[in-house]
Protein backbone atom coordinates (compact mmCIF):
# COMPACT_ATOMS: atom_id res chain seq x y z
CA UNK A 1 0.00 0.00 0.00
CA UNK A 2 1.11 3.31 -0.72
CA UNK A 3 1.71 5.24 2.53
CA UNK A 4 1.97 8.88 2.87
CA UNK A 5 3.67 9.00 6.35
CA UNK A 6 6.17 6.24 7.62
CA UNK A 7 7.75 6.63 10.88
CA UNK A 8 9.97 3.20 11.65
CA UNK A 9 11.66 2.42 14.74
CA UNK A 10 11.68 6.03 15.64
CA UNK A 11 14.13 6.51 19.19
CA UNK A 12 14.82 9.97 20.65
CA UNK A 13 17.09 10.13 24.04
CA UNK A 14 18.32 13.16 26.30
CA UNK A 15 20.74 11.48 27.86
CA UNK A 16 18.81 9.11 30.75
CA UNK A 17 15.45 9.58 29.68
CA UNK A 18 13.84 8.20 26.19
CA UNK A 19 11.66 10.24 25.15
CA UNK A 20 10.73 7.95 22.17
CA UNK A 21 10.83 4.52 22.32
CA UNK A 22 11.08 2.33 19.01
CA UNK A 23 7.51 4.20 17.61
CA UNK A 24 6.56 2.48 14.39
CA UNK A 25 3.53 4.13 12.46
CA UNK A 26 1.96 4.66 9.04
CA UNK A 27 -0.88 7.04 7.65
CA UNK A 28 -2.69 7.15 4.10
CA UNK A 29 -3.04 10.36 2.52
CA UNK A 30 -5.60 12.56 3.59
CA UNK A 31 -6.12 10.69 6.94
CA UNK A 32 -6.66 12.97 10.34
CA UNK A 33 -4.50 10.76 13.36
CA UNK A 34 -5.48 11.93 16.76
CA UNK A 35 -2.32 11.54 19.00
CA UNK A 36 -3.41 11.21 22.16
CA UNK A 37 -1.40 10.84 26.03
CA UNK A 38 -0.58 12.01 28.76
CA UNK A 39 2.00 15.09 29.75
CA UNK A 40 5.54 14.09 28.67
CA UNK A 41 4.59 11.07 26.70
CA UNK A 42 6.54 12.21 23.77
CA UNK A 43 3.89 13.43 21.51
CA UNK A 44 5.61 17.04 21.15
CA UNK A 45 8.88 15.29 20.30
CA UNK A 46 7.02 12.65 17.99
CA UNK A 47 6.05 16.54 16.22
CA UNK A 48 9.55 17.61 16.43
CA UNK A 49 11.15 14.41 14.53
CA UNK A 50 8.38 15.29 12.06
CA UNK A 51 9.20 18.60 11.57
CA UNK A 52 13.17 18.26 11.11
CA UNK A 53 13.51 20.34 14.94
CA UNK A 54 15.14 17.49 16.33
CA UNK A 55 17.25 15.08 15.72
CA UNK A 56 16.28 11.15 16.19
CA UNK A 57 18.61 8.98 17.63
CA UNK A 58 17.45 6.00 15.76
CA UNK A 59 14.57 5.74 13.20
CA UNK A 60 13.39 7.68 10.17
CA UNK A 61 10.58 9.64 9.22
CA UNK A 62 9.45 9.43 5.50
CA UNK A 63 7.11 11.39 3.75
CA UNK A 64 6.29 10.23 0.41
CA UNK A 65 8.48 7.62 0.31
CA UNK A 66 11.70 9.59 0.81
CA UNK A 67 13.32 11.70 4.22
CA UNK A 68 11.51 15.22 4.24
CA UNK A 69 13.81 18.10 3.28
CA UNK A 70 13.55 21.96 3.91
CA UNK A 71 12.37 22.40 1.20
CA UNK A 72 9.53 19.62 1.34
CA UNK A 73 8.81 21.13 5.28
CA UNK A 74 8.17 24.51 3.80
CA UNK A 75 5.32 22.62 2.20
CA UNK A 76 3.87 21.83 5.98
CA UNK A 77 1.22 23.62 8.02
CA UNK A 78 2.43 23.76 11.51
CA UNK A 79 0.92 25.04 14.31
CA UNK A 80 2.89 25.07 17.82
CA UNK A 81 1.37 23.97 21.50
CA UNK A 82 2.41 27.78 22.39
CA UNK A 83 2.28 30.08 19.49
CA UNK A 84 5.81 32.22 19.55
CA UNK A 85 6.02 35.33 17.48
CA UNK A 86 7.45 38.37 17.40
CA UNK A 87 5.74 40.32 20.06
CA UNK A 88 6.39 43.66 19.00
CA UNK A 89 5.07 43.31 15.01
CA UNK A 90 1.61 43.20 14.60
CA UNK A 91 -0.67 40.59 13.33
CA UNK A 92 0.00 41.27 9.34
CA UNK A 93 3.61 41.82 9.67
CA UNK A 94 4.38 38.00 11.87
CA UNK A 95 1.46 36.18 9.42
CA UNK A 96 3.23 38.09 6.22
CA UNK A 97 6.93 37.08 7.13
CA UNK A 98 6.27 33.47 8.10
CA UNK A 99 4.19 32.48 4.97
CA UNK A 100 6.67 33.87 2.87
CA UNK A 101 9.37 31.64 4.55
CA UNK A 102 7.27 29.43 3.32
CA UNK A 103 7.03 30.80 -0.55
CA UNK A 104 3.93 32.21 0.26
CA UNK A 105 1.83 35.69 -1.13
CA UNK A 106 0.57 38.36 1.07
CA UNK A 107 -2.68 38.26 -0.62
CA UNK A 108 -2.87 34.16 0.76
CA UNK A 109 -1.85 35.39 4.52
CA UNK A 110 -4.94 38.02 3.78
CA UNK A 111 -7.09 35.36 3.20
CA UNK A 112 -6.08 33.36 5.58
CA UNK A 113 -6.52 36.07 8.39
CA UNK A 114 -9.84 36.66 7.24
CA UNK A 115 -10.79 33.00 7.61
CA UNK A 116 -9.52 32.72 11.30
CA UNK A 117 -11.22 36.30 11.49
CA UNK A 118 -8.12 38.52 12.26
CA UNK A 119 -8.51 40.97 9.67
CA UNK A 120 -9.45 43.42 11.30
CA UNK A 121 -7.01 43.00 14.29
CA UNK A 122 -4.30 42.81 11.49
CA UNK A 123 -2.76 46.26 12.78
CA UNK A 124 -2.22 45.02 15.99
CA UNK A 125 0.58 43.76 17.97
CA UNK A 126 1.20 40.87 18.96
CA UNK A 127 1.95 41.33 22.80
CA UNK A 128 -1.88 43.22 22.78
CA UNK A 129 -3.22 39.57 21.72
CA UNK A 130 -5.29 36.92 23.61
CA UNK A 131 -4.37 33.56 24.04
CA UNK A 132 -7.19 32.52 21.54
CA UNK A 133 -6.58 35.08 18.95
CA UNK A 134 -2.64 34.11 19.23
CA UNK A 135 -4.21 30.29 18.60
CA UNK A 136 -6.00 31.73 15.60
CA UNK A 137 -3.01 33.73 13.98
CA UNK A 138 -0.77 30.87 14.14
CA UNK A 139 -3.32 28.67 12.82
CA UNK A 140 -3.93 31.14 9.70
CA UNK A 141 0.29 30.81 9.12
CA UNK A 142 -0.44 27.09 9.21
CA UNK A 143 -3.41 27.32 6.34
CA UNK A 144 -1.25 30.12 3.88
CA UNK A 145 -0.48 27.78 1.01
CA UNK A 146 -3.56 25.34 1.42
CA UNK A 147 -0.23 22.52 2.65
CA UNK A 148 -0.80 18.79 2.30
CA UNK A 149 0.31 17.84 5.12
CA UNK A 150 -0.56 19.54 8.78
CA UNK A 151 0.96 19.13 12.29
CA UNK A 152 -1.27 20.63 15.30
CA UNK A 153 0.35 20.26 18.64
CA UNK A 154 -2.79 20.68 21.43
CA UNK A 155 -4.65 23.42 18.97
CA UNK A 156 -7.78 23.44 21.43
CA UNK A 157 -5.88 24.60 24.62
CA UNK A 158 -7.69 27.29 26.41
CA UNK A 159 -10.04 27.85 23.37
CA UNK A 160 -13.82 28.84 24.62
CA UNK A 161 -16.71 26.63 22.87
CA UNK A 162 -17.14 29.13 19.81
CA UNK A 163 -13.72 29.34 19.13
CA UNK A 164 -13.32 25.16 19.58
CA UNK A 165 -16.26 25.39 17.05
CA UNK A 166 -14.66 27.47 14.80
CA UNK A 167 -11.36 25.67 14.76
CA UNK A 168 -12.91 22.63 14.10
CA UNK A 169 -15.07 23.75 11.06
CA UNK A 170 -11.68 24.74 9.69
CA UNK A 171 -9.76 21.37 10.40
CA UNK A 172 -13.07 19.63 8.84
CA UNK A 173 -12.67 21.46 5.21
CA UNK A 174 -8.70 21.41 5.26
CA UNK A 175 -9.66 16.90 5.42
CA UNK A 176 -12.23 17.45 2.96
CA UNK A 177 -9.70 19.49 0.60
CA UNK A 178 -7.28 16.24 1.02
CA UNK A 179 -5.07 17.59 3.68
CA UNK A 180 -3.41 15.30 5.90
CA UNK A 181 -3.77 15.97 9.40
CA UNK A 182 -1.50 15.22 12.54
CA UNK A 183 -3.13 16.65 16.03
CA UNK A 184 -1.98 15.97 19.35
CA UNK A 185 -4.60 16.78 22.42
CA UNK A 186 -5.72 16.17 25.40
CA UNK A 187 -9.37 17.47 24.38
CA UNK A 188 -10.45 14.22 22.74
CA UNK A 189 -13.99 15.19 22.34
CA UNK A 190 -13.04 17.84 20.03
CA UNK A 191 -10.95 15.85 18.23
CA UNK A 192 -13.20 12.59 18.03
CA UNK A 193 -15.09 13.79 15.06
CA UNK A 194 -12.40 14.31 12.98
CA UNK A 195 -9.84 11.65 13.70
CA UNK A 196 -10.02 8.42 11.25
CA UNK A 197 -6.91 7.38 13.51
CA UNK A 198 -5.95 7.31 16.67
CA UNK A 199 -2.45 7.06 18.41
CA UNK A 200 -1.83 6.24 22.07
CA UNK A 201 1.77 7.39 23.62
CA UNK A 202 2.73 6.39 26.94
CA UNK A 203 6.24 7.07 28.31
CA UNK A 204 7.81 7.09 25.08
CA UNK A 205 5.64 3.82 23.17
CA UNK A 206 3.46 3.69 21.06
CA UNK A 207 0.85 1.73 23.08
CA UNK A 208 -2.19 1.89 20.21
CA UNK A 209 -2.02 2.64 16.82
CA UNK A 210 -5.47 1.99 14.75
CA UNK A 211 -8.20 3.40 12.75
CA UNK A 212 -11.09 4.76 15.18
CA UNK A 213 -13.53 2.27 13.91
CA UNK A 214 -11.29 -0.70 14.81
CA UNK A 215 -10.46 0.69 18.37
CA UNK A 216 -14.17 0.66 18.86
CA UNK A 217 -14.22 -2.14 17.81
CA UNK A 218 -11.58 -3.56 20.22
CA UNK A 219 -13.52 -1.92 22.62
CA UNK A 220 -17.30 -2.50 22.25
CA UNK A 221 -18.41 -1.00 25.24
CA UNK A 222 -16.94 2.27 25.38
CA UNK A 223 -18.58 5.28 23.48
CA UNK A 224 -16.38 7.24 23.39
CA UNK A 225 -12.42 8.16 22.54
CA UNK A 226 -11.82 9.47 25.67
CA UNK A 227 -13.17 6.12 27.55
CA UNK A 228 -10.72 3.76 25.37
CA UNK A 229 -7.61 6.10 25.96
CA UNK A 230 -8.17 5.75 29.54
CA UNK A 231 -9.51 2.10 29.37
CA UNK A 232 -5.37 1.76 27.06
CA UNK A 233 -3.75 4.23 29.58
CA UNK A 234 -4.88 2.29 32.95
CA UNK A 235 -3.94 -1.23 31.20
CA UNK A 236 -0.61 -0.40 30.36
CA UNK A 237 0.30 2.54 32.99
CA UNK A 238 -1.79 2.37 36.32
CA UNK A 239 -0.08 5.40 37.61
CA UNK A 240 1.70 7.48 35.34
CA UNK A 241 5.25 8.09 36.13
CA UNK A 242 6.72 11.72 35.51
CA UNK A 243 9.66 11.94 33.78
CA UNK A 244 12.69 13.56 35.46
CA UNK B 1 11.98 15.60 -19.13
CA UNK B 2 12.76 13.40 -15.65
CA UNK B 3 16.20 15.82 -15.58
CA UNK B 4 14.25 19.02 -16.37
CA UNK B 5 11.96 18.22 -13.40
CA UNK B 6 14.22 17.39 -11.52
CA UNK B 7 16.14 20.69 -12.44
CA UNK B 8 13.11 22.85 -12.20
CA UNK B 9 12.63 21.63 -8.46
CA UNK B 10 16.34 22.38 -7.92
CA UNK B 11 15.75 25.77 -8.82
CA UNK B 12 12.94 26.25 -6.92
CA UNK B 13 14.38 25.11 -3.89
CA UNK B 14 17.41 27.15 -4.52
CA UNK B 15 14.93 29.93 -4.73
CA UNK B 16 12.90 29.70 -1.41
CA UNK B 17 16.70 29.19 0.21
CA UNK B 18 17.73 32.99 -1.11
CA UNK B 19 14.53 33.93 -0.37
CA UNK B 20 14.31 33.02 3.14
CA UNK B 21 17.95 34.02 3.43
CA UNK B 22 17.18 37.87 1.98
CA UNK B 23 14.22 37.70 4.74
CA UNK B 24 15.95 36.57 7.88
CA UNK B 25 18.16 39.43 6.88
CA UNK B 26 16.40 42.20 6.31
CA UNK B 27 13.96 41.47 8.94
CA UNK B 28 16.76 41.42 11.42
CA UNK B 29 18.11 44.85 10.36
CA UNK B 30 14.28 45.80 10.70
CA UNK B 31 14.17 45.05 14.28
CA UNK B 32 17.67 47.08 14.79
CA UNK B 33 16.54 49.68 12.85
CA UNK B 34 13.04 50.26 14.94
CA UNK B 35 15.14 49.81 17.97
CA UNK B 36 16.55 53.06 17.16
CA UNK B 37 20.35 51.03 17.39
CA UNK B 38 21.16 52.38 13.79
CA UNK B 39 20.25 55.85 14.24
CA UNK B 40 22.05 55.37 17.49
CA UNK B 41 25.34 54.01 15.93
CA UNK B 42 25.15 57.14 13.12
CA UNK B 43 25.18 59.55 16.23
CA UNK B 44 28.09 57.80 18.17
CA UNK B 45 29.60 57.85 14.91
CA UNK B 46 29.50 61.05 14.44
CA UNK B 47 29.99 62.17 17.27
CA UNK B 48 33.45 59.80 17.87
CA UNK B 49 35.07 61.21 14.66
CA UNK B 50 34.07 64.42 14.59
CA UNK B 51 34.94 65.34 18.85
CA UNK B 52 38.23 63.53 17.99
CA UNK B 53 39.23 65.41 15.00
CA UNK B 54 38.58 68.32 16.55
CA UNK B 55 39.60 67.66 19.91
CA UNK B 56 42.00 64.82 19.30
CA UNK B 57 45.08 66.57 19.27
CA UNK B 58 44.44 68.62 22.93
CA UNK B 59 46.99 66.27 24.93
CA UNK B 60 49.82 68.10 23.00
CA UNK B 61 47.98 71.58 22.89
CA UNK B 62 46.29 71.93 19.78
CA UNK B 63 43.21 72.22 18.97
CA UNK B 64 40.67 72.63 15.85
CA UNK B 65 39.37 70.31 12.93
CA UNK B 66 42.81 67.95 12.10
CA UNK B 67 43.55 66.55 8.99
CA UNK B 68 42.60 62.63 7.87
CA UNK B 69 45.81 61.45 9.54
CA UNK B 70 45.59 62.66 12.30
CA UNK B 71 42.28 61.78 12.95
CA UNK B 72 43.19 58.18 12.38
CA UNK B 73 45.61 58.48 14.79
CA UNK B 74 43.03 59.68 17.38
CA UNK B 75 40.50 57.52 16.34
CA UNK B 76 42.26 54.21 16.29
CA UNK B 77 41.93 53.87 20.17
CA UNK B 78 37.98 54.39 20.23
CA UNK B 79 37.86 52.33 16.94
CA UNK B 80 39.52 49.33 17.96
CA UNK B 81 37.76 49.59 21.83
CA UNK B 82 33.92 50.33 20.27
CA UNK B 83 34.07 48.25 17.15
CA UNK B 84 34.42 44.42 19.13
CA UNK B 85 31.95 45.82 21.38
CA UNK B 86 29.15 47.08 19.04
CA UNK B 87 29.61 43.51 16.71
CA UNK B 88 29.66 41.37 19.71
CA UNK B 89 26.64 43.44 21.30
CA UNK B 90 25.39 42.90 18.09
CA UNK B 91 26.12 38.99 17.50
CA UNK B 92 25.30 38.07 21.11
CA UNK B 93 21.64 37.61 21.10
CA UNK B 94 21.09 36.89 17.46
CA UNK B 95 20.20 33.09 18.01
CA UNK B 96 19.78 33.11 22.09
CA UNK B 97 17.19 35.14 22.27
CA UNK B 98 15.03 33.55 19.35
CA UNK B 99 15.57 30.18 21.52
CA UNK B 100 14.46 32.23 24.53
CA UNK B 101 11.15 33.84 23.45
CA UNK B 102 10.57 30.22 20.97
CA UNK B 103 10.38 31.53 17.75
CA UNK B 104 13.72 30.08 16.77
CA UNK B 105 11.70 26.70 16.81
CA UNK B 106 8.66 28.20 14.78
CA UNK B 107 11.06 29.47 12.32
CA UNK B 108 12.86 26.09 12.01
CA UNK B 109 9.30 24.71 11.68
CA UNK B 110 8.37 26.67 8.08
CA UNK B 111 11.02 24.51 6.39
CA UNK B 112 14.21 26.75 7.10
CA UNK B 113 17.40 25.08 6.83
CA UNK B 114 19.92 26.51 9.68
CA UNK B 115 22.72 27.63 7.13
CA UNK B 116 19.79 30.09 5.55
CA UNK B 117 18.74 30.60 9.70
CA UNK B 118 22.50 31.38 10.38
CA UNK B 119 24.02 32.98 7.75
CA UNK B 120 20.60 35.24 7.22
CA UNK B 121 21.32 36.81 10.87
CA UNK B 122 24.86 36.91 9.98
CA UNK B 123 24.18 39.10 6.78
CA UNK B 124 21.34 40.90 8.83
CA UNK B 125 24.26 41.69 11.47
CA UNK B 126 26.31 42.93 8.92
CA UNK B 127 24.02 45.29 7.57
CA UNK B 128 23.40 46.84 10.69
CA UNK B 129 27.27 46.70 11.31
CA UNK B 130 27.59 48.34 7.96
CA UNK B 131 25.21 51.17 7.50
CA UNK B 132 26.13 53.14 10.67
CA UNK B 133 29.30 52.99 10.05
CA UNK B 134 29.37 54.19 6.32
CA UNK B 135 27.10 56.69 7.04
CA UNK B 136 29.03 57.79 10.12
CA UNK B 137 32.33 57.99 8.53
CA UNK B 138 31.39 59.03 4.83
CA UNK B 139 29.98 62.45 6.68
CA UNK B 140 32.16 63.02 9.22
CA UNK B 141 34.83 62.19 6.13
CA UNK B 142 33.33 65.00 3.95
CA UNK B 143 33.12 67.29 6.96
CA UNK B 144 36.96 66.85 7.85
CA UNK B 145 37.99 67.16 3.97
CA UNK B 146 35.97 70.20 3.76
CA UNK B 147 37.09 71.80 7.41
CA UNK B 148 40.72 70.68 6.95
CA UNK B 149 41.01 71.00 3.24
CA UNK B 150 42.76 67.31 2.96
CA UNK B 151 42.59 65.03 0.09
CA UNK B 152 44.75 62.69 1.17
CA UNK B 153 41.77 60.17 2.43
CA UNK B 154 43.56 56.73 2.15
CA UNK B 155 44.40 56.43 6.06
CA UNK B 156 40.49 57.92 6.49
CA UNK B 157 39.35 54.80 4.41
CA UNK B 158 41.80 52.37 5.61
CA UNK B 159 40.74 52.92 9.10
CA UNK B 160 36.49 52.45 8.03
CA UNK B 161 37.23 49.24 6.13
CA UNK B 162 39.03 47.81 8.49
CA UNK B 163 37.17 48.81 11.07
CA UNK B 164 34.24 47.71 9.35
CA UNK B 165 35.80 44.15 8.92
CA UNK B 166 37.05 44.44 12.68
CA UNK B 167 33.26 44.48 13.59
CA UNK B 168 32.10 41.75 11.38
CA UNK B 169 34.71 39.40 12.76
CA UNK B 170 33.67 40.45 16.07
CA UNK B 171 29.69 40.18 15.02
CA UNK B 172 30.58 36.66 13.93
CA UNK B 173 32.09 35.51 17.23
CA UNK B 174 29.07 36.89 19.25
CA UNK B 175 27.21 34.95 16.61
CA UNK B 176 29.16 31.88 17.75
CA UNK B 177 28.85 32.55 21.41
CA UNK B 178 24.96 33.25 20.56
CA UNK B 179 24.74 29.26 19.36
CA UNK B 180 26.32 28.11 22.27
CA UNK B 181 24.50 30.16 25.39
CA UNK B 182 21.22 28.79 26.63
CA UNK B 183 20.39 32.44 28.03
CA UNK B 184 20.82 35.37 26.94
CA UNK B 185 22.22 36.63 30.34
CA UNK B 186 25.06 33.62 29.59
CA UNK B 187 25.30 34.96 26.02
CA UNK B 188 25.79 38.71 27.60
CA UNK B 189 28.19 37.80 29.74
CA UNK B 190 30.36 35.50 27.52
CA UNK B 191 30.39 37.96 25.07
CA UNK B 192 31.56 41.28 27.02
CA UNK B 193 34.46 38.12 28.62
CA UNK B 194 35.45 37.67 24.89
CA UNK B 195 35.64 41.50 24.35
CA UNK B 196 37.79 42.14 27.42
CA UNK B 197 39.96 38.99 26.49
CA UNK B 198 40.47 40.53 23.14
CA UNK B 199 41.11 43.83 23.61
CA UNK B 200 43.02 43.90 26.62
CA UNK B 201 44.26 41.02 28.65
CA UNK B 202 45.76 39.16 25.03
CA UNK B 203 47.76 42.05 24.61
CA UNK B 204 49.10 42.25 28.50
CA UNK B 205 49.67 38.33 28.39
CA UNK B 206 51.17 38.17 25.28
CA UNK B 207 53.64 41.23 26.43
CA UNK B 208 54.23 39.46 29.58
CA UNK B 209 55.16 36.07 28.00
CA UNK B 210 57.85 38.01 25.29
CA UNK B 211 59.27 40.05 28.45
CA UNK B 212 60.03 36.78 30.09
CA UNK B 213 61.09 34.29 27.05
CA UNK B 214 62.97 36.98 24.78
CA UNK B 215 64.51 39.40 27.88
CA UNK B 216 67.58 40.30 25.19
CA UNK B 217 65.27 41.66 22.61
CA UNK B 218 62.64 42.73 24.99
CA UNK B 219 62.93 46.27 25.40
CA UNK B 220 63.11 46.58 21.51
CA UNK B 221 59.68 44.94 20.74
CA UNK B 222 58.04 46.13 23.42
CA UNK B 223 58.26 49.74 21.76
CA UNK B 224 57.31 48.00 19.00
CA UNK B 225 54.01 46.41 20.49
CA UNK B 226 53.34 48.94 22.86
CA UNK B 227 52.43 51.49 19.94
CA UNK B 228 51.48 48.21 17.64
CA UNK B 229 48.63 47.34 20.67
CA UNK B 230 46.45 49.74 22.70
CA UNK B 231 48.88 50.15 25.50
CA UNK B 232 50.53 53.13 24.35
CA UNK B 233 48.74 56.27 24.62
CA UNK B 234 47.76 58.43 21.27
CA UNK B 235 49.81 61.19 22.75
CA UNK B 236 52.91 59.20 22.04
CA UNK B 237 52.05 57.98 18.20
CA UNK B 238 51.35 61.97 17.26
CA UNK B 239 54.91 63.16 18.83
CA UNK B 240 56.58 60.32 16.22
CA UNK B 241 54.21 61.63 13.40
CA UNK B 242 55.21 65.02 13.93
CA UNK B 243 58.96 63.47 14.35
CA UNK B 244 58.80 61.18 11.36
CA UNK B 245 61.26 62.14 9.30
CA UNK B 246 63.79 62.26 12.15
CA UNK B 247 62.61 58.70 13.24
CA UNK B 248 62.10 56.75 10.37
CA UNK B 249 65.53 54.85 10.00
CA UNK B 250 65.36 54.16 13.64
CA UNK B 251 62.03 52.54 13.18
CA UNK B 252 62.59 50.58 10.09
CA UNK B 253 65.66 48.47 12.06
CA UNK B 254 63.19 47.82 15.10
CA UNK B 255 60.43 46.41 12.77
CA UNK B 256 63.60 44.05 11.25
CA UNK B 257 64.78 42.61 14.26
CA UNK B 258 61.00 41.57 15.76
CA UNK B 259 59.25 38.52 15.77
CA UNK B 260 55.26 39.71 16.65
CA UNK B 261 53.37 37.41 14.30
CA UNK B 262 51.82 35.92 17.11
CA UNK B 263 49.85 40.04 16.74
CA UNK B 264 48.25 37.75 13.65
CA UNK B 265 46.24 35.49 16.00
CA UNK B 266 43.98 39.05 17.44
CA UNK B 267 42.39 40.72 15.35
CA UNK B 268 42.31 44.18 16.96
CA UNK B 269 46.12 43.94 17.12
CA UNK B 270 46.12 43.23 13.32
CA UNK B 271 43.40 46.16 12.93
CA UNK B 272 46.11 48.51 14.65
CA UNK B 273 48.94 47.26 12.68
CA UNK B 274 47.04 48.05 9.74
CA UNK B 275 45.86 51.66 10.61
CA UNK B 276 49.89 52.20 11.93
CA UNK B 277 52.06 50.43 9.32
CA UNK B 278 53.00 53.73 7.69
CA UNK B 279 54.01 55.65 11.48
CA UNK B 280 55.98 52.63 12.98
CA UNK B 281 56.78 50.97 9.65
CA UNK B 282 55.00 47.82 10.26
CA UNK B 283 54.36 45.30 6.72
CA UNK B 284 51.06 44.04 7.16
CA UNK B 285 50.95 42.13 3.73
CA UNK B 286 47.42 41.69 1.88
CA UNK B 287 47.58 37.87 1.94
CA UNK B 288 48.40 37.68 6.28
CA UNK B 289 45.26 39.92 6.50
CA UNK B 290 43.60 38.04 4.18
CA UNK B 291 44.42 34.94 5.60
CA UNK B 292 43.41 35.65 9.15
CA UNK B 293 40.17 37.25 8.36
CA UNK B 294 39.09 34.10 6.73
CA UNK B 295 40.51 31.69 9.71
CA UNK B 296 38.29 34.03 12.01
CA UNK B 297 35.19 34.25 10.01
CA UNK B 298 35.29 30.12 8.84
CA UNK B 299 36.01 29.47 12.48
CA UNK B 300 33.21 31.09 14.06
CA UNK B 301 30.76 30.53 11.47
CA UNK B 302 31.93 26.93 11.34
CA UNK B 303 31.36 26.39 14.83
CA UNK B 304 27.99 28.75 15.00
CA UNK B 305 26.86 25.86 12.06
CA UNK B 306 27.97 22.77 13.75
CA UNK B 307 26.14 23.68 17.08
CA UNK B 308 22.84 25.33 15.38
CA UNK B 309 22.86 22.07 13.29
CA UNK B 310 22.80 19.75 16.83
CA UNK B 311 20.41 21.62 18.52
CA UNK B 312 17.40 19.53 19.32
CA UNK B 313 14.48 22.23 19.28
Amino acid sequence: MNRYLEISGLTKCYRMIRALDDVNLSLERGCVLALLGPNGAGKSTLFSCILGLTTPTRGTVSLEGRTPTDADRASFGYVAERVSLYSQRTVAENAAFFARLRGQTVSEVKTQLKRVGLSRASNRRVCQLSKGMLQRLGLAIALCGQPKFLVLDEPFNGLDPALLDGLQSILREEHQRGATLLISTHTMSAVEPLATHAAILLNGKLAAFATLEALRAQHESADSLETIYHRIARERQPMPEVLV
Amino acid sequence: MGSSVVSTRAQSRFQLAASQLQLIATKEFGDRFRSGWVFACVLVWLGAIGLTSFLGLLQIGHIGVQGYERTVISLLNLVQYLVPLLGLLLGFDLIVNEREEGTLRFVLAQGVGRSQLLFGKFLGGCLTLTVPLVLGFAIAGTVIGVAAKDNSIAPFLRLAVSGLVLGIIFLSVGLMISTFCRTRVQALVFALLTWCVMVFVFDLVALGVIVSTESRTAAQEIEVLCDTTHVNAAADIHSEFDNASERKSETAVVAEGTSIGWLALNPVDLFRAVNLSQQLELRTSAPIIFSVVTVWLTIALGLSFWKLRRTDL
